[in-house]
């Protein structure tokens, strides 16, 4: 497991952006990406993404680390579509799988786009801090508390999931290396056992991720954190305090 | 359970919802045979309700989606479309049935997700996503046939993880009185 980039502390014209316009920025870049479907149109937003990196500051290994966790994956993807995506014209041919061009042009674009994707995410995670990045989410949100919108919740839901992530990594690891301890290694084991290894770990890996959100959760309220309620519950004169 | 703490463990939920398909990737096609994410998202319905299943249900597959390329922009729409129904059925299943048998109560809201967020994915591919190119067979094959692995998982792990995390304390019990 790699965890995505995390803040990269440097000053760049990314960093300096605020989290609203980055996240609009992100949304529209994913959707060029998604679009872009002949090899030009991937170069072209793939010279636009290293332009973003290049300006961005915080190192090609740092936005490119993610990405390089999914080799494995990805040159799955990329064997599979070229296997079986087509069966006309094949290169080579056996049994049920043929090695076809198209297969190999269709896997390339997949891969193509989800290391662009991937390295967008990281792009966004690596310049914006997580507290920049909850206050985007409610500015972009603020409109839709007008018409009720739990936009504090939603606010506050996206910032403690993006900060909890590397945590429960993190213990995940701990846990892991625990097992590793108690049973021997994981990854050095077959495909079947190293996934039923994992599901031994489902339980300790919950109970410890509910213990921190039950402390986090207590520690917020005795601190005096309220979500302010929606217009309709506030209207009806429930009194909550903002935090 | 307070507002806080139902956001809480629905954001919690989220970030699990990131982390387990992340170490499931290293195994070759886990994300569509073990189905990593739907288990936070069925336990955060379960334990907080429906509002915090659904939240989480958005939340796993867009924030995994910008975080780490997984799920592909293509797929997310139909697939955060079938977590929030996954999330949203379970927290109203657990709300309204009431047994008197704790793992009863669970099995039923769980089963009743897993159908719900299933039907209404094969609708949803038929008349919106893949609208004319979609058929029984193919819905049954991806439904029930291609995630076996992750249905027989759920149905093992879902309902112990629930009633461990009640009885550490975690989130409150269904039936007080039987503590």
């Amino acid at each position: 497991m790699r965890a995505p980039a995390g803040y990269v502390w440097a000053d760049s014209p990314l960093h300096r952006m605020p989290a609203a316009p980055k996240l609009c920025g992100l949304v529209a870049c994913v959707a060029l990406v998604v679009l872009a479907s002949t090899p030009v149109e991937l170069g072209v937003v793939a010279a636009g993404v290293a332009a973003l990196v290049a300006a961005s500051r915080v190192g090609w290994r740092a936005a490119g680390r993610a990405a390089w966790g999914m080799r494995w994956f990805l040159a799955l993807v990329l064997a599979l579509n070229a296997l079986l995506f087509s069966e006309v014209d094949p290169l080579l041919a056996l049994g049920p799988l043929h090695l076809t061009v198209a297969g190999l042009a269709q896997g390339g674009r997949v891969v193509a786009r989800t290391l662009l994707v991937v390295v967008l995410g990281s792009l966004l995670t690596a310049t914006t801090r997580p507290q920049e990045l909850v206050d985007g989410v409610r500015a972009l949100l603020s409109p839709l508390a007008r018409v009720g919108a739990p936009v504090d919740a939603a606010a506050l839901a996206v910032g403690v999931t993006v900060q909890f992530v590397p945590t429960l990594l993190r213990e995940s690891h701990q846990l892991m290396r625990a097992q590793a301890l108690r049973c021997g290694a994981v990854a050095s084991r077959g495909i079947m056992r190293r996934a039923v290894s994992y599901v031994r770990l489902l339980v300790p890996i919950f109970v410890s991720a509910m213990r921190r959100a039950d402390e986090l959760s207590v520690a917020m309220e005795a601190r005096g954190y309220r979500l302010s309620p929606p217009r309709g519950a506030a209207r009806a004169g429930e009194k909550e305090t903002r935090p | 359970m307070s507002q806080v703490k139902r956001v809480v463990i629905a954001a919690v939920c989220a970030a699990l919802g990131i982390v387990l398909p992340m170490a499931f990737h290293s195994i070759p096609n886990a994300g569509a045979t073990w189905l990593p994410m739907h288990i936070p998202v069925m336990i955060s319905g379960l334990v907080a309700g429906p509002a915090a299943g659904a939240a989480t249900g958005v939340l796993a597959p867009v924030l995994s989606s910008v975080l780490t390329g997984m799920p592909a922009a293509p797929i997310l729409p139909a697939m955060t479309c079938e977590l929030l129904v996954y999330g949203l059925v379970s927290g109203l299943l657990a709300r309204v049935v009431r047994t008197g048998r704790e793992s009863v109560d669970l099995y039923v809201s769980l089963v009743g997700a897993m159908l719900a967020g299933r039907v209404a994915n094969g609708l949803l591919q038929a008349l919106v996503f893949s609208a004319g190119s979609y058929s029984l067979p193919v819905w049954l094959t991806a439904s029930f046939v291609t995630g076996i692995t992750g249905i027989v998982l759920q149905l093992a792990v879902v309902v112990p993880i629930v009633v461990s995390l009640e009885r550490a304390g975690l989130v409150p019990p269904r039936y007080p009185d039987a503590a």
